[in-house]
């Protein structure tokens, strides 16, 4: 399998979703992820970046893996047509995108957490700040991108525009509903300075990553949690709907 | 100029084979969810046993998402959590089942009561089988809150996107027999979506724990998720303590002075 076939599908990539090309996907997948997981974690400490290289792979397959039986439920019951393997196979290859795209991007991340002021420094805070500030945005660039191909892919397979895209919605829902949560639970990835530097926090399963954004959003707006709330679903739904809108229009290369 | 002919290389849809003699709980797994309306019309002939099957597939994965639901409180609600949601099914089930036949055959349908039975029993089963594939997500959750608000809101929120396809396949099987009108199945659907949620506050404590295995207070279920939504699992006093601050300074509980809400 070459990399341009996985970021140029054919039409019919979701056609035969065999173990040997859903393997090569998903290795793919841990690759990107574990070299971007690196280069994240090493401003803290090398160390953190192997765990961190461990842990971005294990997000995606814990996620996928909890998610599996409804993901494949949802693709046939909104209408794509598509089987449990095939609906895999397909959520495997936009995570292999999104993972090329980090991983192509990691000595750039790498080279940043190499000249960032060291945790120890004075200016690490700043340091800290800018750095969540830069993989966030990268990571949303390559998640947004990641879920258009996959709206591309399965816009191919479904008989409507429509059905692709709730598929599509609630593949993103659920899954982005648990990543989160998961995230939460196998933190820290980005090590704040003055933590030590371990591979999951004392009982990670304590808390719960909603409540945890509720309460943020609920104290920094002085007690609106639920107008500011609106706001900025508003603000983050919006353009999502808007690319997946326009995206009904393209479709992978025959 | 004799216009050439263009051949019509354009493929015909490919037929859809027909369901197995035999509806053993694999092909009536596939025809519930890649062929409903195939599945209506051979639950129309005598002899399916597919009710048995679908009312087997339903309560096996309602017993498995209820077992989750227990996990939340564990001790005795690992077992009552699934006995009671699925007796709560079964019942909402039967009670609501006479409505769903004339309300059928108000809007148009041509629909034998054993017909209706099979295919209610394979809405429930659809429903059953969405709850399992959520089951992961809420395990997960289980493990890791302690508020009877977020895992009552969690629980309710996988329930309502169940029934609700649960819901559209009992529309196609409506339509599929000759139905015309929407509203009928519309209103049975609210009626039979009240009764559940009802059935969480009948049958309480499902989430949370009590002294007493069924409560006889009388209670609609709004007023019953209101009184307990700001509710925890843990003692008040150690559900009400704030949060250290990020630079909080050492103390005996916390000497790092660390808060993990903000640790990333």
């Amino acid at each position: 399998m070459h990399l341009r076939q996985l970021i140029q599908p054919d039409a019919d990539w979701l056609d035969a979703p065999s173990p040997r090309r859903v393997a090569r996907v998903a290795l793919t997948a841990c690759a990107g992820l574990a070299i971007y997981g690196f280069t994240v974690g090493f401003w803290r400490d090398p160390l953190m970046g192997g765990y961190v290289a461990v842990k971005l792979p294990l997000l995606i397959a814990l996620t996928l893996g909890c998610n599996g039986l409804l993901n494949g439920l949802l693709g046939l019951l909104l209408g794509t047509g598509l089987g449990f393997r095939q609906s895999l196979l397909a959520l495997l290859t936009s995570f292999a995108l999104a993972a090329l795209i980090l991983g192509s991007l990691a000595p750039v991340t790498f080279f940043l957490a190499w000249n960032a002021p060291p945790p120890d420094s004075p200016g690490s805070k700043n340091a800290h700040a800018a750095y969540l500030v830069a993989h966030t945005a990268l990571i949303g660039f390559a998640g947004i991108t990641a879920n258009l191909h996959l709206h591309r892919l399965l816009a191919v397979k479904a008989p409507t525009p429509a059905a692709a895209t709730a598929t599509l919605l609630a593949w993103l829902g659920g899954n982005g509903f648990l990543g989160a949560q998961f995230s939460w639970i196998l933190r820290p990835f980005f090590g704040t300075p003055k933590l030590e530097v371990e591979f999951l926090r004392e009982n990670p399963l304590d808390g719960n990553f909603y409540q945890t954004v509720w309460q943020a959003i609920d104290k920094t707006s002085g007690g609106h949690g639920l107008p500011a709330l609106g706001v900025l679903l508003v603000f983050l739904l919006t353009p999502i709907l808007h690319a997946i809108h326009k995206n009904h229009q393209t479709t992978p290369r025959p | 100029m004799i216009p050439q002919e263009i051949p019509n290389t354009a493929q015909p849809p490919p037929l859809e084979a027909p369901l197995p003699e035999k509806l053993d709980l694999k092909s009536l797994f596939e025809a519930l969810l890649r062929r409903p309306h195939a599945l209506v019309v051979r639950l129309a002939e005598p002899n399916h046993g597919a009710t048995g099957r679908f009312a087997i597939m339903a309560v096996g994965s309602i017993l498995l998402f209820g077992f989750v639901l227990g996990c939340f409180a564990k001790n005795e609600q690992l077992w009552a959590a699934p006995a009671k949601i699925t007796a709560g099914l079964i019942f909402s089930g039967l009670i609501c089942f006479p409505s769903l036949y004339i309300f059928a055959t108000l809007a148009g349908a041509r629909v034998s009561i054993s017909q209706l039975a099979a295919c209610l029993a394979g809405a429930l089963a659809l429903a059953g089988l969405l709850l399992l594939g959520f089951a992961p997500a809420v395990w997960i959750f289980a493990e890791s809150t302690d508020s009877l608000g977020f895992m009552g809101s969690l629980a309710i929120g996988a329930w309502v996107i169940a029934v609700a396809f649960a819901l559209r396949f009992l529309k196609s099987v409506i339509f599929a027999t000759g139905g015309t009108q929407k509203a009928p199945l519309t209103i049975w659907s609210i009626v039979f979506l009240l009764v559940t949620l009802q059935m969480t506050t009948s049958l309480r404590p499902i989430l949370g724990r009590s002294d007493v295995r069924l409560t006889q207070e009388k209670k609609f279920f709004l007023q019953h998720w209101g009184d307990t939504f700001g509710s925890s699992l843990k003692p008040q006093t150690a559900a009400k303590k704030p949060a250290p601050e990020p630079t909080a300074a050492p103390t005996p509980e916390n000497p790092a002075g660390r808060n993990p809400y903000l640790e990333n």
